[in-house]
This record gives structure tokens, C-alpha cells and sequence, in this order.
């Protein structure tokens, strides 16, 4: 196999990368943000339940949490879809980046600051409709680096998932290995196309926020 | 006799350490101006956000034309969109921009249709002079601009009356006539307000009443000019003194 080829078979790998790191950033969103919000605006017992979802979820390795919902949930007790490879890894990356993503708009809700709170409530908005239209617009600005980082994070977590034999960038680097008994030029390529799927979005989206943050005195 | 607008009754404030506001009662009626000094830490601001339901009072009574609105179950929001409140540190949504700032609570508070909130918008703008400044965002426009935005949120609201809680305190001294002036119209206008300030120029034109205000607690209230000739207690009077004397200096 000439590396040209080599490097398309590795390639091939690359949409589901995409998918499961897509899917469980979009998860994590979907978690982390309403957990962000109660954790800060919520009593106590939320707080603690919060504090522990997080403490968990960031505690336990990823692969513990991806073999167990595999295993575990999905073969064992035949839940679906996670007797589904696929399904278990990147439902499991998304319970972990929900606890990452709390944290990160935890820390831009301070970032916006509760001046805004206090001024759109003045203009009787409720408290929902002041989170939505006044609090997550701006914590989405002061989140977007941070938001970046995870991004990576997700992309290059989602490599565990060639343990479980979903066919995605780094099982196809193994089976390249395998099958060439070449075991330096498969790992250069795929750690190439690592780099690729995640230097340039989370750097740009490193500058976008901190330009935004800027120009609106953020 | 004109109505009045709102009122409060022996009301407290009291933190965990500190007593803000000791009951204090005052009324404002339609049309009229009063103006809060006194020096900083006495609980102007407290009392403020107190009137304007932004914060709970321990005790005592807020009315608003006649409904009181410390009894448990008043819909709060609601009072709220009805109380123009302009902040000291103006607190304009940074997201949006002026025109945005001041439609948020039209769209969303009052729920009116996306034209008429944008032509209520741009005559609430038009009346602080900030209808070019439409399309500029907090960050692009000076200290001054932005208050003048701040008043136009409160405004286009159509409140029965506005609180200023300082709201030239934390700008820069040649940017505070621009705002002064935006009042003055306002108050040409028979606009009701309650104004916590300490220019002293502007208070003796527009203020009906000022009240010297002095450890949560009502020291003395009467017209400027009293304050500006014979203030009765101690206290306001060296607090004026002080006052007058860095205003000449300026």
C-alpha cells in the first residue's frame, strides 16, 4: 500500500470522529448549560446535586464510563441504543463534557455578572426570559474559548472508541498497522489529521471569543 | 391634588449586619421631582431598589399608584415593567445595541408586534438625542451616550415614574451636562421622578422637594432652596457645605 492510500484508508475514519465528537459536544451543550443555570440560580439541594453530578462524572475515566454504558447498560441489560458501540461511546462523552460544559458557563454566568440580572429584571422581565434573551447570549461569547478546548478534548477522546471496534479514525489506524506491520507511519498520519481536526477550530474560536469579548467590553 | 404616584410606609431594610434603610415613609405625586443626597454608604441605593421592587423589603409598605406591592402574591413583574429605573453604573445590555437595549422589554415584557416596538424604540431614542447611536453597542459609545440609553430603556417603557439611582456618579465630569440636560427635558415635561444625585446646580432647578438622607434614615426633606439658605439639622447643613464647595471648585 503506497502512504497515499494509506492515508485515504485512515481518512475514512474521519466522519465518525466527527459524528461521535458533534453528537456529544451537542449533548454536553444540552446539559451543561441548564446545569450552569440551576447550579447558579437554584437552591441549595440543586447546587449539591449539581456539584455531584460533576464530581462523578469528571472522577470516573471516560473509558470506565464508555464500557460500562457498552457493557454494562447496553449488552447486559439490553438497553438500546447502547448495545450499539457508537451509541455508548458518544453518549458517555456527552455525560462527561455536560459536567465540563456546566463548568464553563458557570464561570461565564459570573463572567456577564449579576448587574445584568438585576437590570433586565428592572424592565420586568421574569427570571427565564431574562437567561435567555440577557444571560446565555453573553455567556455564550465568554464561553466560546473554553467551549473550543472542549471541542478538542471531545475530538481526541473520541479515540477510545476503537477499543470498542467502532470503525473511526484510530481503528482504522490500528487495523492499517495490522495489516501493513508498518507501526510508525500509521500513527504519524492519524496524530496529522488529529492535529487538523482540532488546532485550527479551537484556536479560531480562542480569538473570535476574546475579539467579541473586546469589542462588546465584555 | 394630584394623585399619588408611589409611596412608602415605614419602611426597613436590614442585612444580616447592617440596617440600610430605617423606616422610612415618603410619597411622590404626579408629575412632582424629588431628589435623595446624602453621603455614600447612608442607603440611598437600597432605598431605591426597594421602591422599585428590585429588592425585598424587611419591612413596611410599597405602594404604586394606590396597590400595594409588598403583599405576598403581587405580581411583581408586571409593577416592574410600569418602574423606569436607571442604574449609576448604567448596566446596558453589552450584547446589544442601543436600539436593541432599549426594545428588549417592549418585545418581550410588553409583546408588542416587532414595528411598533422599533418606532417606540426610536422615539424613546429620539427623546435622549441617541437616535443616530441606534446601531452602536454599548462598548462604541461614550459614558454619557450610554446613560442617555439607559434613560431611553427606562422611557419607552411609558413608566408612570422613573429612578435614577446617581446616574451621573460614575461618569466622566464633562460628560455629566449631556445627561443633566436629558433630565431637564424630562422634567419639563412633567415626567415623575425620584432622583438620587448630587449635583446640586441641577437639584435647585428641577427638584420640587430634596430629601437629605443620612444612615438609612430621613434627616430632612424640604424645597432646594431651604437647602441652599438655611438647611434646619447639622448634619445636611456641613453635607451641603462640603457639596457646594467642591461643585465651585470644579
Amino acid at each position: 500500500m503506497d502512504p497515499l492510500s494509506q492515508l485515504s484508508f485512515i481518512l475514512w475514519g474521519v466522519p465518525t470522529t466527527l459524528a461521535i465528537s458533534i453528537l456529544s459536544f451537542l449533548s454536553g451543550l444540552a446539559l451543561g448549560i441548564p446545569l450552569a443555570f440551576i447550579r447558579v440560580y437554584m437552591g441549595k439541594p440543586f447546587q449539591v446535586m449539581v456539584d455531584l453530578y460533576e464530581k462523578i462524572l469528571r472522577g470516573v475515566p471516560e473509558i470506565v464510563m464508555m464500557l460500562l454504558l457498552y457493557f454494562g447498560v447496553g449488552l447486559a441489560l439490553g438497553l438500546k441504543p447502547f448495545d450499539e458501540a457508537f451509541f455508548a461511546v458518544t453518549f458517555a462523552l456527552g455525560l462527561r463534557s455536560g459536567a465540563n460544559q456546566s463548568q464553563i458557563f458557570r464561570g461565564a454566568i459570573r463572567g456577564v455578572g449579576e448587574s445584568q440580572m438585576i437590570a433586565a429584571r428592572s424592565l420586568g422581565l421574569p427570571t427565564s426570559q431574562a437567561i435567555i434573551h440577557v444571560m446565555i447570549p453573553q455567556t455564550f461569547i465568554i464561553a466560546t474559548p473554553g467551549l473550543g478546548s472542549e471541542y478538542a478534548l471531545l475530538i481526541k477522546d473520541s479515540a477510545y472508541a476503537f477499543i470498542l471496534g467502532v470503525l473511526e479514525t484510530m481503528k482504522r489506524t490500528d487495523i492499517l498497522r495490522m495489516t501493513t506491520f508498518d507501526t510508525v507511519f500509521p500513527y504519524f498520519a492519524s496524530a496529522f489529521i488529529y492535529i487538523l481536526l482540532t488546532f485550527p477550530l479551537a484556536t479560531y474560536l480562542d480569538m473570535w471569543g476574546s475579539r467579541k469579548r473586546k469589542e462588546l467590553g465584555l | 391634588m394630584a394623585d399619588t404616584v408611589m409611596e412608602c410606609r415605614n419602611l426597613w431594610k436590614i442585612y444580616e449586619k447592617i440596617t440600610a434603610v430605617k423606616d422610612v415613609s415618603l410619597e411622590i405625586k404626579e408629575g412632582e421631582i424629588k431628589l435623595l443626597f446624602g453621603p455614600s454608604g447612608s442607603g440611598k441605593s437600597t432605598l431605591a431598589r426597594c421602591l422599585a421592587l428590585l429588592t425585598t423589603p424587611t419591612k413596611g409598605d410599597v405602594f404604586h399608584r394606590g396597590e400595594c406591592l409588598t403583599r405576598p402574591g403581587v405580581n411583581l413583574n408586571k409593577a416592574r415593567a410600569r418602574i423606569g429605573f436607571v442604574f449609576q453604573h448604567i448596566w446596558l445590555f453589552h450584547h446589544l445595541t442601543a436600539l436593541g437595549n432599549v426594545e428588549l422589554g417592549l418585545r418581550r415584557v410588553l409583546k408588542l408586534p416587532k414595528k411598533e416596538a422599533r418606532e417606540r424604540a426610536t422615539k424613546a431614542l429620539r427623546e435622549v438625542k441617541m437616535e443616530e447611536w441606534a446601531n452602536h453597542y454599548p462598548a462604541q459609545l461614550s459614558g454619557g451616550q450610554q446613560q442617555r440609553v439607559g434613560i431611553a430603556r427606562a422611557l419607552a417603557m411609558d413608566p408612570y415614574i422613573i429612578i435614577l439611582d446617581e446616574p451621573t456618579s460614575a461618569l466622566d465630569p464633562e460628560l455629566i451636562g449631556e445627561v443633566t440636560d436629558t433630565l431637564r427635558a424630562l422634567a419639563k415635561k412633567g415626567t415623575t421622578m425620584f432622583i438620587i444625585s448630587h449635583e446640586m446646580q441641577f437639584a435647585r432647578e428641577v427638584a420640587d422637594e430634596m430629601i437629605f438622607f443620612n444612615q438609612g434614615m430621613i434627616v430632612e426633606e424640604g424645597p432646594p432652596e431651604r437647602f441652599f439658605t438655611k438647611p434646619s439639622s447639622d448634619r445636611a447643613k456641613r453635607f451641603m457645605e462640603r457639596l457646594i464647595k467642591r461643585t465651585t471648585k470644579e
